[in-house]
């Protein structure tokens, strides 16, 4: 009796996500570079840009506006989701462009909104990166939720801060609300969405100790899927070198204030020259590889791939 | 947040050296500064100013070796309180006493008269003749956490959720109930939650 051979693992396709809540931060430019990077290293890429409201990635790689959208795959103009994947010309890195063409595709429903999930699950590929867009709608909630890496982009802005803080509660409350089944919690998830509520839940850690007090067989539930809920900081458009710090800042606020256990995946320098290849509609990963915020890139991407974190020195 | 001990605060472990004691200061007084982006949004104006409180009293004693050791040597019994970092640990398990302790009355759980104060909890435990140094001995509460309950230093008192751990497990030691015991208790410290 022969015993089959084993069959070698292939490495699992990976869903990387790239969101923030806020608009004009780089979440394109950063989903660009980080696919680059990863087929550079031989991976093959496929960039979805799942801003379906806003889209704009082809442009962060120069090219023109595809004709056939993720759009169309919903509309099912498209049947196929291969079909509406467009080459990049630079190997391995191919995009599914958004749905410039089709405002009204930014509400996509809840079952389409599972087709095009699974669809992408079943890219040949190894890692898929969703660019999302601005907001914490349930669409770009929902993609953030399904991907095995959820990468949160801010720039050291008072504003993009306070739209991640917003984007962490929301994403929690809505992996909350997807695993409670007592109606009375649901209630209080929901409840606890709006910052005014009578209950006087602020954060997750609050709504944690109400949900302790008054339904404690649940309570449980809710540490689950925070101790599950992993988010990674990218800090963009860092100019001096306290800006890199606050990535640190941000994963122990997350952990004090929230109850969020963050990681800090790294940082990304402003610098011209991105500024420049932007201007001319080209990827500053291919036009100044040796700039700083390519060095920067490069690093990033690596850590990601290796699964490490910058952590405090101490 | 609760704030715990003064090496929760810095989210340090008392093991910190006076070098890593230095730099977690600066990290806390830079991240809730006045200028900080990173927590401006996150708390209210009152709530950043007990939390800049908080680290300056943990580094004012953590610095100064005296003030430290004498820290210490209060908090004495096993390290209770988890580090900061940590979301939602889980508080150790009761173990058994080292010593026979005295019986605790057989029978359904009591309940004590509202509101459930430290006092009260004491003199509970005072008429039964079990010393704090058991009930610390059994649950791994730390002794000086259980005085604090007792003296109702709710100021010194871990975050909530730890806390209504500690009072539960210190009122099942005295056959009270827990549930109950611990929610009228914390009900006095923080009666919006």
């Amino acid at each position: 009796m022969t015993t089959p051979a084993p069959v070698p693992a292939r490495p699992r396709r990976q869903i990387w996500s790239i969101g923030g809540g806020k608009g004009g931060i780089g979440k394109s430019l950063l989903t660009a570079s980080l696919g680059y990077q990863l087929a550079k290293m031989g991976k093959r890429v496929i960039l979805v840009d799942s801003d379906l409201g806003g889209a704009n990635l082809h442009t962060c790689l120069g090219l023109a506006a595809p004709e056939r959208t993720l759009g169309d795959f919903i509309r099912r103009r498209a049947e196929r989701i291969e079909d509406v994947l467009v080459e990049t010309g630079i190997p391995l890195l191919r995009l599914i462009s958004g749905a410039s063409d089709f405002l009204a595709a930014a509400n996509i429903k809840y079952p389409q909104k599972v087709r095009v999930l699974n669809r992408i699950r079943a890219l040949e590929v190894d890692v898929v990166l969703l660019d999302l867009g601005a907001g914490t709608s349930y669409n770009i909630i929902d993609f953030f939720l399904v991907s095995d890496v959820g990468l949160l982009t801010v720039v050291p802005e008072p504003t993009s801060i306070e739209n991640a803080y917003r984007f962490i509660k929301s994403a929690l409350y809505r992996r909350f609300r997807n695993a409670v089944q007592n109606d009375e919690v649901r209630q209080l998830i929901e409840a606890a969405l709006d910052q005014k509520n009578p209950h006087g839940i602020r954060t997750p850690l609050d709504l944690l100790a109400t949900v302790e007090r008054e339904h404690p067989g649940e309570a449980q539930i809710l540490k689950n899927e925070m101790a599950a809920f992993r988010p990674q900081f990218v800090v963009n458009q860092v100019r001096e070198p306290a800006d890199a710090g606050i990535g640190h800042q941000l994963v122990a606020a997350c952990a004090r204030h929230l109850g969020v256990r963050t990681t800090y995946a790294g940082f990304v320098h402003y610098d011209e020259a991105v500024w420049r290849s932007v201007r001319q509609r080209r990827l500053f990963m291919v036009d100044a590889p040796r700039s700083r915020a390519a060095e920067d890139i490069t690093r990033l991407v690596r850590g990601l791939v290796q699964g490490e974190t910058l952590t405090l020195p101490w | 947040m609760g704030y715990g001990t003064h090496y929760d605060v810095l989210g340090l472990t008392p093991a910190a050296t006076a070098e890593q004691v230095e730099q977690a200061y600066q990290f806390f007084s830079g991240m809730y500064g006045e200028e900080s982006v990173a927590t401006y949004s996150l708390l209210e104006p009152g709530e950043l100013r007990e939390v800049r409180t908080r680290v300056q009293q943990a580094y004012d004693v953590l610095c100064d070796a005296v003030k430290r050791q004498e820290y210490d040597a209060a908090l004495a019994a096993p390290p209770a309180a988890p580090v900061a970092e940590e979301p939602a640990p889980t508080r150790p398990a009761a173990a058994t006493p080292a010593r026979p302790v005295p019986a605790v009355p057989a029978g359904p759980p009591r309940l004590l008269p509202e509101p459930v104060t430290g006092a009260s909890l004491r003199k509970a435990r005072e008429e039964l003749g079990i010393p704090l140094q058991h009930i610390a001995g059994a649950t791994k509460i730390g002794v000086r956490f259980l005085e604090y309950i007792e003296a109702d230093r709710h100021r010194d008192l871990p975050a909530l959720v730890y806390l209504r751990g500690f009072v539960q497990e210190y009122a099942r030691f005295l056959g009270l109930e827990p549930r109950r015991t611990a929610e009228s208790y914390l009900r006095r410290i923080a009666p919006d939650q």
